[in-house]
């Protein structure tokens, strides 16, 4: 397994758990139901676009503490608003994004040719502005 | 149709407060002008655990990592201290801050294209009971008025909201008034949709502005 779907395991599983405590509270059951149903195939798929290459330090050690963060929470009702940020932070790490199902790329994607964000990312249209 | 200031009770008081601390206004102008990366990492600091800036930076490579220009890391340095500035205000005080932050950041997007942008305002329409809860922000134009809830996180959606936004809509229509209602989300369009797809209130005359889009307010003929 390569770093980024090794880390990318490491992320899913940590939404899962994320998704377990937001449960809890019982309103909001079928929305944490969406959110997990929508994001988790998402984020999983962020490992699919791997080009096999080795994967910059910066993105792993992100997507670590990003873990790392949302294993500290207890609160449901926190959960419940990282099972909406979470898997975008992931892929800002990536320079991927969650923002489509699983599966359907976006009109003009392709895979990166190196490990730079993608065209579209915002992390891109940050670097490439001249001044702010 | 005629707006009005909202009655100020006791809540309405300290969120004033809340409202009017310089903060709030710092955050949101550096906000204003954050590219959509800079406001993901802003919610996630103001929704975070972890208060040490170093954690936080390693997170978002993109900003802070050696590829980053001075410029983009030097301006997310900044939204970064002043959202854990937020963060570090503990968890009743702190949602209250991100509720004012969204609002002001609306307000200010809206000001760059419009110029009666006001903040809780409530709407009057003759006949017709007044709602309790006043509008976040209000654009009072003659031509085109406007009115905006603004919640922290997709969550916040629900039928009250939406079917207050859309009366407002419906009762200007009454008047041959065309009233534009939007709800601004501080948070993925994707999570939003999830909710409004749950919802039975109506809203498909109902404006969705999301965190990675908001800059559309600013827009003319948005």
């Amino acid at each position: 397994m390569t770093a980024r779907a090794d880390v990318v395991e490491r992320a899913a599983a940590a939404y899962r758990a994320l998704a377990d405590l937001a449960e809890t509270i019982e309103d909001e059951w079928q929305y944490v139901t969406d959110l997990t149903e929508a994001y988790l195939p998402s984020l999983e798929a962020l490992a699919k676009t791997d080009s096999g290459r080795p994967l910059p330090t910066g993105p792993v050690e992100a997507v670590d503490e990003a873990i790392a963060e949302i294993g500290l929470i207890t609160d449901p009702h926190r959960a419940i608003d990282w099972l909406s940020t979470f898997p975008h932070v992931v892929a800002l790490a990536f320079g991927g994004d969650v923002d489509q199902p699983a599966g359907v790329e976006k009109p003009g994607a392709t895979e990166p040719e190196s490990d730079e964000p993608d065209d579209d990312s915002p992390f891109r249209m940050l670097l490439r502005r001249p001044d702010r | 149709m005629r707006f009005q200031d909202a009655a100020r009770d006791a809540r309405a008081v300290v969120y004033a407060g809340i409202q009017a601390d310089p903060l709030v206004a710092r955050l949101a102008t550096l906000l204003a002008e954050a590219e959509a990366s800079e406001r993901w990492m802003a919610r996630a600091v103001m929704n975070g655990e972890r208060t040490d800036p170093q954690k936080w930076r390693r997170i978002f490579p993109s900003l802070f990592g050696e590829a980053a220009p001075a410029a983009v890391a030097d301006h997310a340095e900044r939204v970064l201290a002043a959202s854990l500035e937020v963060a570090n205000r503990g968890e009743q005080v702190r949602s209250q801050y991100r509720g004012a932050v969204v609002e002001e950041l609306t307000a200010r997007l809206l000001a760059r294209r419009a110029g009666a942008v006001k903040r809780e305002r409530r709407v009057l329409f003759d006949g017709v009971p007044a709602e309790i809860h006043p509008y976040d922000v209000t654009v009072e134009s003659a031509e085109r008025p406007e009115v905006y809830d603004c919640k922290w996180g997709a969550r916040g959606i629900n039928a009250d909201v939406l079917n207050q936004l859309d009366d407002a809509r419906a009762h200007a229509a009454e008047e041959e008034i065309e009233l534009r209602v939007a709800i601004v989300v501080f948070d993925a369009r994707r999570s939003a949709e999830l909710r409004l797809d749950r919802s039975t209130a109506r809203h498909d005359e109902t404006r969705l502005v999301a965190l990675e889009s908001i800059d559309e307010l600013a827009e003319a003929g948005a």
